[in-house]
């Protein structure tokens, strides 16, 4: 992996050193030699500030202060999930590495302490989950749990304005193919019917008055999904396939 | 800066979002917050036909439905005359806080109104406030009406209080910190300054106060759910908690949903019960284990209650 922070330190050119016969003036206090890519494609933040949650991705500065307390980070201890580099490799456009964090970047939990955190008031996780669906829509990401969730959500709660949690919890596990023992399933709905919390089917609860709000909503989530199906252009050649 | 974090007037009773868990899932919070505020003399009033505020899932499919439900609510609190809306879910307030700071922009606020409009509900001009429950209490009541309130104090019982994630977090939506009355969002005290002023002991040091409980992935990603609801109580535990308060029935659902899991992976003995914090406030005020719904939770803080002597 190239160390490609370090393009962000501004290169001091005062002070001539040489080390071993090559000039790394300026170079000296990052021990990088500077370079030049070819393969960075400045479309790919150009889609991430499009979309309403990506439009304060060119505030970082790369202070790393999201990632520092970032829970999947630092409390769960998953250190290549790191929101500031994410945001680094949108900026700059660095497909072929972003692509290394396919199977990373959707398990944001949206804590929002990175939100919190960020002096330059970049909504961290909202650009994250933009960056997380701009892997998705070129295809580099497969559609993960959670955006799955996010959908089977959203369906639900458009359906009566109120969600359904049982119903919920069913369809979502026939989205990912599992099944909580029946045995299990009866101890639970049992323990919420008798005190009164079952309100599934038939006992759901329901907003009066809802039909037209559900067919306005339903519209608009349908116009913006088609929104941000617009397609992406291909990465340049030579930087794909990196899962 | 938003409506929210300028906070604007204060309703002599504002106006209450239930949300869909504490109507549901999470009745045992609705009932004893209830009685929580009966006791302290003060009222809400309840939002009939609110809708679901589309927590943290909606805006990754659509910013404006995710702006449109929460402000449909907040615009029927206004048709009620409030300027105040209060909720006891973190995810709620986030939602709601979250909308109230981008229909301060004019393009997301004409685009949402006119779907509000068209759906039937009144237009939303961004003019309420949002607050939690605890810091309604707080700033209304605070530890000095709870201490007065109070008729069998939590003597003997350490608590490990819990605030969560978007309890106050961010600022930029929620206006925490910045303005009298409300929380701190890195270090917040209210919860655990009412909980001591019912009697209870206070871990000396929480550090897993503020963390995430991963409830937004309680489905979607069981490893970290679980990782993260085992970091809450095994550290609820280590500081010496009998038992762990919540503020929110996304973080109590949660943890409780993944107790066996929790269990299986680090043993028996990092497992405490865990209960809303207003189910401890009524205990403290006189209701008993029963009538504070404590047999609701999972987790089962009832026996333990039982045991310590609270009928
Ligand atoms: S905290 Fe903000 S400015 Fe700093 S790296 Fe993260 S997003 Fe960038
Ligand atoms: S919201 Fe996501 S990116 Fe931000 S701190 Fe939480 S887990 Fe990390």
């Amino acid at each position: 992996m190239p160390i490609v922070e370090k393009s962000l330190v501004r290169v001091d050119r005062t002070e001539k050193l040489e080390l071993e016969g090559i000039d790394v003036s300026g170079d000296w206090n990052t021990f990088l030699r500077s370079r030049v890519w070819t393969d960075l494609d400045v479309k790919v933040a150009d889609w991430v500030r499009a979309q309403p949650g990506g439009d304060t991705i060119d505030r970082c500065w790369q202070c790393g202060t999201c990632t520092a307390g970032c829970c999947m980070h630092t409390d769960f201890g998953l250190t290549e999930f790191n929101p500031r580099y994410f945001i680094y490799l949108a900026q700059i456009g660095y497909e072929e590495e972003l692509r290394r964090y396919a199977h990373t970047i959707w398990r944001c939990v949206s804590c929002n302490k990175c939100v919190e955190r960020c002096p330059k008031g970049v909504k961290v996780e909202e650009v994250v989950h933009t960056i997380g669906s701009y892997l998705e829509r070129t295809g580099a990401a497969p559609e993960s749990p959670a955006d799955r969730f996010d959908r089977a959500y959203t369906e639900n709660l458009l359906n009566r304005g109120i969600l359904d949690e049982a119903a919920l919890f069913r369809t979502y596990e026939r989205l990912e193919g599992r099944k909580t023992p029946t045995r299990e399933l009866l101890r639970m709905g049992l323990a919420l019917f008798t005190s009164g919390r079952l309100r599934t089917g038939p006992f759901a609860h329901r907003t009066r008055g809802w039909g037209k709000m559900r067919e306005v909503l339903r519209a608009r989530l349908e116009e913006e999904t088609r929104q941000r199906r617009v397609p992406v252009p291909k990465p340049p050649v030579g930087a794909g396939g990196g899962r | 800066m938003s409506a929210s974090a300028g906070r604007g007037p204060s309703d002599p009773v504002p106006a209450y979002y239930p949300g869909c868990s504490l109507d549901g899932l999470g009745k045992a919070y609705e009932v004893t917050c209830q009685q929580v505020l009966d006791r302290l003399g003060l009222s809400l009033d309840r939002i009939v036909d609110y809708n679901c505020c589309g927590a943290t899932e909606v805006k990754n499919l659509s910013e404006d439905v995710s702006v449109a439900l929460p402000a449909r609510n907040l615009a029927l609190a206004r048709s009620m005359d409030r300027h105040q809306v209060v909720a006891a879910c973190n995810g709620c307030v986030y939602s709601l806080a979250r909308a109230n700071d981008a229909v301060q922009g004019p393009a997301t606020r004409d685009r949402v109104n006119a779907m509000l409009t068209q759906g039937g509900a009144p237009a939303y001009d961004g003019s309420a406030s949002v607050q939690h429950v605890l810091e309604f209490i707080y700033q209304r009541a605070g530890p000095d009406r709870v201490r007065a309130a109070v008729r069998r104090p939590l003597a003997g019982l350490t608590v490990a209080p819990y605030y969560g994630c978007l309890y106050t977090r961010p600022k930029r939506y929620t206006g925490a910190g910045k303005t009298p009355g409300t929380d701190d969002p890195e270090h917040p005290h209210f919860l655990d300054e009412l909980l001591v002023a019912c009697g209870a002991k206070i871990v000396p040091e929480f550090s897993a106060k503020t963390i995430c409980c991963g409830g937004g992935h309680a489905l979607s990603d069981l490893e970290v759910s679980v990782a993260f609801s085992a970091s809450i109580l095994n550290e609820a535990t280590r500081a010496g908690a009998d038992l762990v308060a919540t503020i929110c029935p996304l973080g109590q659902i949660n943890i409780e949903n993944h107790l066996d899991r929790v269990r299986a992976a680090y043993g028996p003995e990092v497992i405490r019960p865990v209960a809303y914090f207003t189910q401890l406030m009524s205990l403290a005020f006189g209701a008993s284990v029963r009538e504070a719904r404590l047999a609701d939770n999972f987790s089962r803080p009832d026996s333990l209650l039982r045991a310590r002597g609270f009928p």
